[in-house]
């Protein structure tokens, strides 16, 4: 058994010895009964770590908890004039709408990069509860359960012409709208954007994928879909 | 995710798994305000949280922190993206509270923050009362650099890289302080 080699089984034993020292290092463990049983040890330790079992408090936690946790400010988001009362959210509805959209977008990204088969992420049908603001439980319901049907192939002229229609009217109205509300709906417009990025450089390497272009085509719909929603708000505030 | 059931380990966590839909609807419906969906997410996280508190912090300190971790994550849900697992988010947020709690506790203990001697003086002790000395507990009297690494990489999973950053040092530490804390573990077996 020689120090140096004793201090180098963990990272032996994880596989993280660059080759030259592993083959070294196994050479030494052929002839040193020492570190061999060493090795095994710390092999032992490792798998008995990764076995530990989580195990709950003793006491019950949560009434501490409850007891500190601020009410959520129900603030009512009026973006602006009395006919666009139908248009008007509390924060709260505001935020869970947006983390929806973030939470399926997101979601879908994973499944089309590792193609595990899965409920399609909701498309067109999730952004209209964006707007019309229902009561938050019916929304990620809706949304969660929504397996929308992947279509084969999609238009991406389409798609693009219908998106730079609706972001130039978007860009027209921005100053019309509630700064928050413009910050709810760009954050969301990055997601779907960076979603869509990843899906057409996981297409160019795999072009063929019906996945992956339905993955994209919804995408994409869901880009539309939120844009439509925006130009809806400008249009409803007219 | 489960853990309702007994033979949860800590790497259940399975960064990437897909987000279960009820927890989602959970999460948007905390961050709404809803506390009894909140509650939900808690019984479901709770074990995982407080076993990291334990073995990173010990007992004493394990339920005071998990409390502070379920505070925060109320504070913080709507930051949560969704681009994870509710659990892997949560997670991580547990680890940052740990770590700052640990930091607190170092500055305050100085220069006894390491613990250093603790396990060597155990280590010392005769073989037959250490393999009495449950694995779990020997966690715990590990010196504190040791521990958290080897909690965070041969417990919870985490890889090297990730560990150095959350600490602020090198993966060389890490993987030598990983290799410490093995090396004393050793003999608390039970064999
Ligand atoms: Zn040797």
């Amino acid at each position: 058994m020689t120090g140096h080699w004793t201090e180098r089984l963990s990272e032996y034993l994880d596989g993280e010895l660059p080759a030259l020292e592993r083959a070294s290092l196994e050479a030494h463990l052929a002839g040193c009964a020492g570190c061999a049983r060493t090795l095994e040890e710390l092999r032992v330790v490792a798998a008995r770590a990764a076995r530990l079992q989580v195990r709950p408090p003793g006491d019950d936690l949560w009434p501490g908890i409850a007891e500190r946790l601020e009410p959520r400010a129900a603030r009512t988001l009026d973006l602006g004039a009395a006919r666009a009362r139908r248009w008007s959210f509390t924060l709260p509805q505001l935020a869970a709408a947006g983390l929806l959209l973030m939470l399926l977008s997101g979601g879908a990204v994973w499944l089309a990069l590792t193609r595990r088969p899965a409920p399609a992420p909701a498309g067109i049908s999730t952004a209209p509860r964006l707007a019309s603001a229902p009561e938050t439980s019916r929304t990620a319901d809706t949304a969660v359960s929504a397996a929308a049907a992947l279509p084969a192939a999609y238009d991406a002229a389409r798609y693009d012409a219908a998106i730079a229609e609706l972001e130039g009217v978007l860009r027209e109205h921005r100053g019309e709208l509630d700064p928050a509300t413009v910050r709810a709906i760009e954050e969301n417009l990055r997601i779907i954007d960076r979603a869509t990025g990843q899906a057409r450089r996981a297409l160019a390497a795999d072009p063929a994928s019906p996945y992956l272009n339905g993955h994209l085509a919804e995408q994409l719909k869901l880009k539309v879909a939120l844009l439509r929603q925006a130009a809806a708000l400008v249009g409803a505030r007219g | 995710m489960e853990h309702a059931g007994s033979a949860v380990t800590a790497r259940d966590r399975a960064p990437g798994t897909v987000p279960a839909a009820a927890e989602l609807k959970d999460a948007a419906a905390a961050a709404a305000g809803d506390t009894r969906a909140f509650e939900r997410l808690y019984r479901a996280h709770v074990a995982r949280i407080h076993s990291l508190a334990r073995r990173m912090l010990g007992a004493d300190l394990a339920g005071e922190v998990t409390q502070d971790v379920f505070v925060r994550a109320w504070q913080k849900l709507g930051t949560f993206r969704g681009e994870a697992a509710f659990g892997t988010w949560l997670h991580r947020l547990a680890v940052n509270v740990v770590l700052a709690e640990r930091a607190r506790l170092g500055t305050r203990r100085g220069r006894f923050a390491e613990g250093e001697g603790v396990m060597d003086a155990l280590a010392a002790r005769p073989a037959a009362t250490d393999a009495g000395l449950d694995f779990d507990a020997a966690i715990e009297r590990l010196p504190e650099g040791a521990r958290q690494v080897f909690v965070l990489h041969d417990v919870e999973g985490y890889r090297h890289e990730e560990i150095a950053s959350l600490l602020g040092v090198t993966s060389g530490t890490t993987k030598a302080q990983l290799h410490r804390a093995r090396m004393l573990l050793r003999r608390h077996l039970g064999s």
